[in-house]
């Protein structure tokens, strides 16, 4: 009986805590199919529609080239962070070289800063350089943003490969670079593939460098959602289409590397 | 084919010398053991003639040729490791074909040579599988085939069987040694397992804290252990040793009364086998009473305890008597005793 309350009591709570979770996203994507007039009702006896997508790629919202900015700026940071990330994690993780701890430290230390205290000598050092409003100023301000992130996640994926498979290769004939490309990425490939999804969706939604560096060129997706905040009111609808197209791209890429994803986060376990 | 010369060398962690300075010189074809207990700098000393760890002082010569600053991909060895250090993602064939890829072998070479390999230690049938779907026999297969596609040089193993039961290691020390014969490429093989030691090699460095105390055959090494530690180390059980003084000719400890000849000595220590002593009827060099017998098929080990001596004995398998009974026991003939210093652990005789 105590064990069927206690299990009835655990039940409850994660259906309770599904639907604080759920309810806002379910929400998002009703209001998206939603008319203007429907978006404030809670009914689901509404007609759908697709106009609101239409819309937001239309004047005066284009969405489209803030989708185009996102994806630049997203997929450019990964491919520049995540191989750079490897090897200096490769490099902490197997190199003894003198104040290793302190330099990790240093590293790991940027991400205590808040954003909001370092993003004025940003927007300052961009001006002095012309290059306010592009995405170059973005990526590199994402990149400063992630690549420890990722060093220190990738760097937990290849402390947990033993050594010896290394060793071996390199007396089987292998240099060092060989042994990372040979050894260590494939069997590092999970965590490395989790880090790459967790500097990709951290790029993605970023919102306050891209707030304050981009004006109109370089407007990302998350900053493109204020627009919507109108004289007229807040547009749920349009909003809530735009927030669909920024949060379906991660849903469908989770998805797809869900195994990796699941396989990285437990490699430490798995010897 | 090669000679392998450590001259001088020396390794250091910081402030921690891990090898003092020594040499050794390994012969061409030789199967050589660095033998010694957990942290004695054997397995220090393989990864510094592999390339594995930067050497502090001194010269490390293959072949003729100093390779102080070669890394280990061109010192043309090959090593088995401890825990195999197999490739996890790749198949037994993959394995066994990556010294030859990086060597630049042509595809249908490589394959040849990896099927010719895996037949010899018998993984012809598991060529498809992935290390995890093996058991550790054959993973340790597959490691040793992977060390020999290539004939290298020099073999290293280090402790390649300690992962195995100890059914499989007595089989897979056989193949080791019939692999050796066959290939007489020049080994250096790391063990804590005298027996291993023992079996497999031509000569057996003993090491102790970083240094080697003794550098002979095993044969030689069991009949005239250098100090009380070799003396200790190497045998099972143990070889006897017993605290006491010699006066008058005589070895004197409780219940020990043995004829030697030497000056008068305190602070010796007598060393004798358990294989070459035996059951007396009474009024023998040993006595005391009897404190355990154990079966080990072929033959009982026999303790006996006088004071604080205490003896085993080598008996015969169906020799029986209760516990706490009188027992004595004397030396077989032809029979050696050895006499250490206690303080110093050097052989007196």
């Amino acid at each position: 009986m105590r064990k069927t309350l206690s299990y009835l009591g655990e039940r409850a709570l994660l259906v309770l805590v599904s639907v604080i979770v759920l309810f806002p996203i379910v929400w998002m994507f009703l209001t998206a199919f939603k008319q203007s007039r429907d978006a404030y009702s809670v009914s689901l006896n509404f007609k759908p529609t697709l106009q609101n997508f239409v819309t937001v790629f239309s004047d005066p919202w284009n969405l489209g080239s803030m989708v185009l900015n996102s994806v630049i700026v997203a997929t450019v940071t990964v491919a520049i962070a995540v191989p750079c990330a490897t090897l200096a994690a490769y490099s902490f993780s197997r190199f003894r070289v003198k104040a290793r701890k302190f330099l990790f430290f240093l590293i790991l230390s940027t991400q205590f800063i808040p954003a909001v205290v370092i993003v004025l000598p940003f927007f300052l050092m961009f001006r002095q350089l012309d290059m306010l409003d592009t995405r170059l100023a973005l990526i590199i301000v994402n990149l400063a943003i992630v690549t420890p992130f990722v060093i220190w996640m990738i760097k937990g994926f290849i402390d947990a490969i033993p050594t010896d498979s290394e060793e071996a290769a390199m007396i089987d004939g292998a240099s060092r670079l060989r042994v990372i490309k040979d050894i260590v990425l494939p069997v590092a490939a999970p965590g490395i593939m989790t880090s790459s999804i967790f500097c990709f969706i951290l790029t993605w939604n970023e919102f306050l460098f891209a707030l304050i560096l981009s004006r109109r060129d370089a407007v990302t997706l998350p900053v493109g959602l204020v627009s919507f905040r109108t004289e007229q009111g807040d547009l749920w609808e349009l909003m809530s289409a735009a927030g669909v197209m920024i949060t379906v791209p991660i849903f469908i890429m989770a998805l797809f590397i869900q195994k990796h994803f699941t396989r990285g986060m437990t490699a430490g376990a798995v010897k | 084919m090669a000679e392998v010369r450590l001259v001088d060398i020396e390794k250091k962690y910081g402030n921690f010398l891990a090898v003092p300075q020594q040499s050794l010189t390994i012969e061409d074809g030789e199967f050589l053991v660095l033998l010694g207990p957990s942290g004695c700098g054997k397995t220090t000393t393989m990864r510094m003639i592999a390339g594995l760890e930067d050497i502090t002082a001194g010269d490390i010569m293959i072949k003729g040729e100093r390779v102080n600053d070669k890394p280990p991909k061109d010192r043309d060895i090959a090593m088995v490791f401890q825990n195999y250090g197999l490739y996890p993602h790749m198949t037994v064939r993959q394995n066994i074909e990556y010294p030859l890829k990086l060597r630049g072998v042509a595809k249908a070479d490589r394959r040849k040579r990896a099927e010719e390999t895996a037949a010899k230690v018998e993984l012809d049938a598991l060529l498809e599988r992935r290390p995890s779907e093996l058991s550790g026999g054959q993973r340790q297969r597959v490691a040793l085939a992977r060390a020999i596609v290539r004939t290298p040089s020099i073999f290293l193993m280090d402790e390649p069987l300690s992962n195995l039961d100890a059914k499989l290691r007595v089989t897979m020390r056989a193949e080791l040694k019939h692999l050796h014969h066959e290939l007489g490429v020049t080994t250096v093989y790391v063990t804590h397992d005298q027996m291993e030691a023992m079996t497999l090699a031509n000569r057996v460095a003993v090491m102790r804290e970083g240094r080697i105390v003794q550098l002979d055959t095993p044969k030689k090494i069991y009949a005239e252990p250098a100090d009380l530690f070799v003396a200790g180390f190497i045998g099972s059980p143990s070889m006897n040793l017993i605290d006491g003084t010699v006066s008058g000719g005589v070895f004197r400890a409780e219940g020990v009364d043995v004829p030697i000849d030497m000056p008068d000595r305190e602070g010796v220590v007598l060393g004798i086998r358990p294989e070459e002593l035996e059951i007396a009827p009474g009024g023998a060099a040993f006595t005391g009473k009897l404190y355990a017998l154990e079966l080990t098929g072929d033959s009982t080990l026999v303790t006996l305890r006088a004071g604080k001596t205490s003896v085993c004995a080598r008996g015969h398998a169906d020799f029986e008597a209760d516990i706490n009974t009188d027992c004595h026991l004397a030396p077989k003939d032809g029979a050696r005793f050895h006499l250490f210093d206690r303080a110093s652990g050097e052989r007196l005789i």
